[in-house]
């Protein structure tokens, strides 16, 4: 199958390859927005409680981890137009990426939600009582106390949520949409050089995914500062112990999968 | 194209055909894939000198890839090098001979191997070094204290770790169509483009996925009641 391998088009096929991770990063960083909006839009019936709400965004949240991203990715392409056209709103000419970034952006909203629920319910309850018999209001307590301690304990599993999503703009080229796998299938079907193509993908996969975990590594750690335990000789090794062990939990990525209705 | 609601049960009924498919191609990866991980696990725990290396290498390249690109590179290097080490040994084996589904098999079993061994690794680590100490001074050997009391604890907390696992590689299995292996998702390819019914075919692969996810986490919360017997705390 195809020609023999030739390790110099890995190095030729790196550069072309290049060229469209700008679609690639398109497609994550508007899905990441989407999903950040979904996300607090889901998670905030559930966190107040709010009755029939709250019953939307259980179903919401099931169905987008409950079913394949490829199926989604399908579903919405397809289903989208045809459910618009019903209210007479055509989208039959609407670009690919639209549909993609909306999928995506869906997709992570589902785990965004659970992320800040957890990460807002992991906020020890005191802190906000503290915070009230200071005699701060309801919204300055959630920006000044809540928010800034949840999202430290957001930053692992949302690297991770990031590194995910990279990895699952992979299959929007089954839409059609040429990213940087798209890219590399094509180069191969061209020069018959799969393997060096794939290999050339996999890298700059690899090399993207080190270097976004890296520094959301160091936005947890500057995030991670308050965290003072009492003696210093402890402090060392306490707080890294329990940094390590919160970064495998969050490393295995305990968010992604699952449906829990 | 109008919505037809009676096409998505027909859909259903048809793609019910390729549930098997899906649920051994998750079967295999995810039993061969902690097997994998077991292995690395330990390998990166006790810090065996070139293998933990290797170990890590393996666990931060497939973890930083996408799954497709695991099944790609198999699909296209695997018969390179079979053939290269065939033609080398004289086997007269081809590697044309090898069924598509395996190389599915193969390059999921690798991508779950890398996931599972950080839920063991984790898991492993999560039991109490003093338990292990404990067993020591009853007597055991490692491979008891390790059987008998590590293991049991370690599974019951790695287990929601575990389930999210097999239901990732339930999801990934999808991708099995880009190597003509017809799983749940390929089917409603096929019946969708024969039908031209998109979105009702989509719609009833969505919901087999649903239910089988469902029917996952249902059988792991029912597994965790029972695993987690021991540690119920209270007096009664």
């Amino acid at each position: 199958m195809g020609a023999p391998f030739d390790y110099s088009y890995v190095f030729s096929f790196l550069p072309k390859l290049l060229s469209t991770l700008g679609v690639t990063m398109l497609i994550v960083a508007g899905s990441l927005l989407v999903g950040i909006v979904a996300g607090f839009l889901v998670a905030l019936p559930r966190l107040y409680r709010i009755p029939v709400l709250n019953a939307f965004s259980m179903v919401y949240i099931s169905f987008f981890r409950g079913t394949p991203i490829l199926i989604q990715l399908f579903l919405f392409y397809y289903g989208l137009p045809e459910i618009l056209k019903l209210v007479h709103i055509d989208l039959s000419r609407a670009p690919v990426m639209v549909f993609v970034i909306l999928t995506y952006g869906l997709h992570t909203g589902a785990f965004m939600s659970e992320m800040i629920r957890a990460s807002v319910t992991a906020v020890d309850r005191g802190q906000v009582e503290a915070a009230y018999a200071m005699g701060m209001k309801g919204h300055q307590a959630f920006l000044r106390i809540v928010l800034p301690q949840a999202l430290a304990i957001a930053v692992p599993v949302f690297s991770n949520m990031v590194i995910a999503l990279l990895k699952d703009t992979s299959l929007a080229f089954t839409l059609g949409l040429m990213e940087m796998t798209g890219k590399a299938q094509t180069l191969g079907n061209i020069t018959q050089h799969f393997i060096e193509a794939y290999l050339a993908l996999a890298f700059i996969y690899l090399v993207i995914s080190f270097t976004l975990e890296k520094l959301l590594l160091r936005a947890e750690r500057r995030l991670m500062r308050h965290e003072v335990p009492e003696s210093a000789a402890r402090k060392r090794f306490r707080v890294q112990e329990k940094l390590s062990y919160r970064r495998i939990i969050a490393g295995i990525r305990p968010e992604k999968g699952g449906a829990e209705l | 194209m109008k919505i037809d609601p009676s096409f998505i049960w027909a859909a259903f009924v048809n793609l019910m055909s390729a549930i098997p498919t899906t649920l051994l191609i998750t079967a295999v990866s995810v039993t061969a894939g902690f097997m994998i991980g077991l292995i690395a696990a330990f390998a990166r725990i006790y810090k065996v000198p070139v293998l933990s290396q290797i170990a890590t290498a393996y666990v931060t390249f497939i973890r930083g890839t996408p799954m497709l690109t695991h099944l790609l590179l198999i699909y296209f290097g695997l018969p390179v090098l079979v053939d290269a080490l065939s033609a080398q040994m004289g086997w007269g084996f081809k590697s044309s001979s090898i069924p598509m589904i395996w190389f599915a098999f193969i390059s999921f079993s690798i991508t779950a191997g890398a996931y599972m061994s950080e839920v063991i690794r984790s898991g492993l680590l999560a039991v109490n070094r003093g338990q292990l100490e404990a067993a020591y001074s009853i007597g055991m050997t490692t491979w008891q204290a390790l059987r008998r009391i590590v293991f049991p604890q370690a599974l019951a907390v790695s287990l929601p770790n575990l389930s999210n696992s097999v239901i990732g590689m339930l999801h990934g299995s999808t991708l099995a169509f880009t190597v003509s292996v017809v799983d749940i998702n390929a089917q409603a390819q096929i019946v969708a483009s024969t039908n031209w019914k998109f979105f009702e075919s989509y719609l009833a692969a969505a919901a087999i996925f649903w239910g089988l996810t469902l029917l996952i986490e249902r059988l792991t919360a029912i597994i965790e009641r029972r695993i987690n017997l021991y540690n119920r705390g209270g007096v009664a």
